[in-house]
């Protein structure tokens, strides 16, 4: 089975079936510097959402997911926030929450969990369509965060596409 | 009269040598036929080259009897078979880049019809799409399809020239493997993939974007008429194969449509759809 990859700034994620994806930095605004950020969903991602699903979760049906990786500044690594090392890989039913959502939307669930990946700060946020068919949801989720990678350094040149 | 004869004889020496060169190079011509294959002369003898294991037809004789006259069969060299789980109508996702370098992948499924333009930056037919597409509330497209350019990857178009006919807001990957894997003979060209299915249910070219328009809206309607049919029918009651096919013959029957009923053998897409008042011909041909 062909699975399309998607690599750019230091994050490659082979995505399961029915998952879409965008991996990408934001242009500065004033004095900002932004940094990688990684949208994956089982739903028609518009062209131009918010970093954690803002213009997207609220088109989610109950059967659909939306996740987000996104990175901070180096400015963050060392601090209490970020000091679980590595990405969760496996997350449970108990880890989502309906009032963890950065937009209440009912019948939603979330989760969000902050850490440091090959020495870069992240927090991955992940929505579900529904609260109550979390246990159907929770293992789709497992199997894109699963085989997710970060490369300790996001500068490094990499195709930011291609399939295996 | 000596004079003449010397100029005859010379005359005659050149056509010689002229005829003895033309044999040459058609002799040359029919070699180079023989060596490719066409089947000039006699192919079937033994010890002859074969060049014959890409061709259509395959396990019927590509031979013919010595001496005989019929048309020959020239070698049709196929393209690389598609991998083992995909089909002319199987709709992978779509990964590629933005014109901006970031990375992008679009899945078709879900419960809505996505319509894949296949575009360049160069071609002037595309011209007229991409102006289109700067105002994508005009498009006129059916609620709940989904619109996205794919254009070669950056291997073979330039990121800035498709970034600058970009609208805003409209999803564009660019990803020449997409062109691979929905066989896209050249640009413009589109495709649209029914997402409940993950199946290509229309597929070619168009001129005008409203003559895209048309089919997308006619594919819709084929879409939901097929899932009510479906759902409420032969479906519901969990038949398949050739009881599914009693059941249709039963409803058909009772509807007063008997075999060769002409409404079973539609000529033309207005004995399907009724006519209608547009010169323009559907755009796309059915992927199957």
């Amino acid at each position: 089975m062909t699975v399309a990859v998607l690599r750019a700034h230091g994050i490659a994620a082979p995505l399961p079936d029915g998952f879409e994806g965008r991996i990408f930095i934001r242009p500065a605004i004033g004095r900002e510097v932004p940094y990688p950020v990684a949208n994956f969903a089982t739903f028609a991602l518009p062209a131009d959402i918010g970093d954690f699903g803002g213009g997207a979760v609220n088109l989610m049906g109950n059967s659909d997911i939306f996740a987000s990786l996104f990175e901070y500044g180096p400015e963050s690594l060392g601090k209490p926030l970020f000091a679980r090392q590595g990405m969760p890989r496996s997350l449970t039913s108990s880890d989502f929450r309906p009032y963890v959502l950065r937009r209440g939307l009912g019948g939603q669930s979330g989760t969000q969990w902050f850490f440091t990946e090959a020495g870069r700060p992240f927090t991955l946020y992940v929505v579900l369509g529904s609260h109550a068919q979390r246990s159907m949801l929770v293992p789709r989720v497992n199997n894109l965060i699963g085989t997710l990678m970060v490369s300790p350094n996001s500068s490094s040149a990499q195709q930011p596409a291609s399939r295996r | 009269m000596v004079a003449l004869a010397i100029v005859l004889s010379v005359v005659v020496l050149l056509l010689g040598v002229l005829v003895a060169g033309l044999l040459r190079s058609h002799a040359d011509i029919l070699k180079a036929l023989h060596d490719l294959g066409v089947g000039v002369g006699e192919p079937g003898e033994p010890g002859e080259p074969h060049h014959h294991q890409h061709q259509t037809g395959a396990g019927q004789s590509n031979t013919q009897s010595p001496g005989a006259s019929g048309p020959t069969r020239a070698p049709l060299t196929m393209g690389p078979p598609l991998p083992g789980e995909r089909s002319s109508t199987s709709a992978p996702t779509i990964a590629g880049v933005t014109p901006t370098g970031d990375a992008l992948a679009v899945t078709v499924g879900g419960d809505h019809l996505t319509l894949l333009a296949f575009l360049s930056s160069g071609c002037s037919t595309c011209a007229a799409f991409w102006k289109a597409f700067q105002k994508p509330d005009q498009l006129g497209l059916p609620a709940h399809t989904r619109l996205v350019v794919v254009t070669k990857g950056p291997d073979m178009e330039i990121p800035g020239e498709v970034a600058s006919q970009a609208a805003t807001g409209l999803t564009v990957v660019m990803s020449t493997d997409a062109w691979g894997d929905y066989e896209v003979p050249g640009s413009p060209f589109f495709v649209l993939v029914d997402g409940s299915t993950g199946r290509r249910i229309g597929e070619g070219v168009a001129n005008h974007f409203h003559q895209v328009v048309e089919l997308v809206r006619r594919a819709e309607a084929d879409t939901q008429a097929f899932r009510v049919g479906s759902a409420s029918r032969a479906y519901a009651r969990g038949l398949d194969g050739p009881e599914r096919e009693l059941d249709n013959d039963r409803e058909l029957m009772a509807a007063g449509i008997m075999p060769g009923d002409p409404s079973l053998y539609p000529s033309s897409l207005d004995d399907v759809y009724g006519r209608r008042g547009l010169d323009d011909q559907p755009p796309i041909s059915r992927a199957g």
